[in-house]
């Protein structure tokens, strides 16, 4: 065991932990942020990503007592208490969550992709959300939500209906 | 709680954050075997939620500041230290054009969170045949610099990889640098074959210098076997020009020359095919650049 203290979301929060406890379950389990999930557990879905001292990292794959005295983000820290972030209303207004599992992350990563690159294009999308998965395919309207916040128009993929009108 | 479920937690053990490089050699001193250090994390964790691996202790070295430096050493090359991200390394221009190999290989590792964690030392030090980073450091004729107890020593990473997950360092040993020697007037590229997988089934590193008159090859293949393999046969043409029939050429001859394994992923013939494939591409890529 030993003590840590993290700045969660601007808020230093102090806990005893096991040496060989995950950053995923110290803040979900010891602080209760639920934003963050816990699916494959290895590396790959990308839904349990944080940010960590400037970098997103995906959390189970990172040791909680790596984390002491540095700074974790999460989707809570993008917004102000009483208005969302511009990305989590483009999110809204395009239903870009399905069954919403995942969106906490999807928000997270494109909120960060924006405040580095406020216009990027389709290709930087991709390459910056590469590490991310949504199981109920969202990526047409996560690219409509991410292109109204940046003003850079999104190229639809294909689809039934615009095949036929072709 | 998912605390105590199997898969998802991680062995017991002591977690060590040392500072410099004297903490992490005696550490090493004192836990030997029963120790693993951990540049990024990425690689180790997940070895440890698997239990292919369960050291009871655990060596931290993201605060060892020997280690986490890129420097150009005169003379001797581009100097990697073992705590520096793959994403670290892609920033602000460390690597340039003459190590155009590596800057490509490692962009293409798995996903940006992924990177901003993952080592190059550790990605070398897996040694897993499918990893990307060796085979770019072989083509770029890199060392690995390894301190120990007994003081410190270096060897070439073709040499340094032994066979599949398998590396000549003693558990009392750490890599501390990989080096990659300056060359004139290098130009190289890397190609890799997924298959839609996040790993290579077939993947070559090229690099071509010239000193003096005399154009040096390597040509260093990876994923196509346990360990990365060189083709001196294709270097050979290469070193003759590179023009539209030597490229051709040069993968012919790669493609009937390296040995290919067959496994649960691919079978051996088309790993031949896909070597001829990324062959291609790769010199064409240095022909028109």
């Amino acid at each position: 065991m030993m003590e840590i203290t993290v700045r969660v979301n601007g808020r230093d929060r102090r806990r005893q932990i096991k040496d060989n406890e995950l950053l995923l379950d110290f803040l979900r389990e010891r602080l209760e942020v639920r934003s963050v999930k816990a699916a494959c557990w290895r590396g790959e879905c990308g839904l349990c990503t944080v940010k960590l001292n400037g970098h997103l990292v995906k959390s189970c794959l990172v040791l909680a007592a790596e984390a002491d005295g540095k700074e974790v983000k999460t989707v809570e820290g993008i917004s102000s208490e009483h208005e969302l972030a511009p990305i989590q209303k483009a999110f809204v207004s395009h239903g870009a969550a399905q069954c919403g599992f995942c969106t906490p992350a999807w928000i997270l990563a494109t909120h960060e992709l924006l405040q580095v690159n406020p216009h990027p294009s389709g290709a930087d999308l991709v390459e910056a959300t590469s590490g991310l998965i949504c199981r109920c395919g969202t990526y047409n309207q996560i690219r409509e939500a991410v292109a109204e916040v940046s003003g850079v128009p999104a190229k639809r993929r294909q689809t039934k209906e615009s095949l036929a009108s072709a | 709680m998912s605390f105590g479920s199997p898969f998802v937690t991680l062995p017991d053990f002591e977690y060590h954050k040392p500072k410099d490089l004297d903490e992490v050699l005696a550490l090493l001193k004192e836990h030997g075997d029963e120790a693993k250090v951990m540049g990024g994390g990425v690689g180790l964790i997940a070895f440890m939620k698997e239990r292919l691996m369960s050291p009871s202790h655990v060596i931290d070295l993201k605060e060892v500041k020997e280690l986490k430096q890129v420097r150009r050493v005169a003379g001797k090359g581009l100097s990697i230290g073992a705590a520096v991200s793959m994403a670290e390394l892609l920033e602000g221009g460390k690597l340039q054009s003459d190590h155009m190999v590596l800057r490509e290989a490692l962009a293409k590792v798995a996903d940006p969170m992924i990177r901003s964690r993952a080592t190059l030392v550790g990605n070398l030090c897996e040694a897993i045949p499918w990893v990307d980073s060796p085979p770019a450091l072989m083509s770029l004729d890199a060392f690995v610099e390894i301190a120990g107890p007994d003081g410190k020593r270096s060897l070439p990473v073709s040499s340094f990889i032994r066979g599949p997950v398998d590396i000549d360092l003693s558990p009392t040993e750490i890599v501390t640098d990989v080096v990659i020697p300056e060359a004139r007037g290098r130009t190289s590229a890397f190609e890799k074959f997924t298959g839609g997988s996040e790993f290579s089934l077939a993947s070559v590193a090229v690099a071509l210098s010239t000193d003096g008159r005399r154009r040096n090859a390597k040509v260093v293949f990876g994923a196509v076997n346990s360990i990365p393999a060189r083709c001196p046969e294709a270097e050979q043409v290469i070193e003759g020009g590179v023009t539209p029939a030597s490229v051709r050429k040069a993968a012919e001859v790669a493609s009937e020359k390296v040995e290919c394994l067959d496994d649960v992923l691919a079978t051996a013939a088309y790993r031949k095919h896909l070597v001829r494939v990324i062959t291609t591409k790769v010199l064409r890529r240095i022909m028109e650049s």
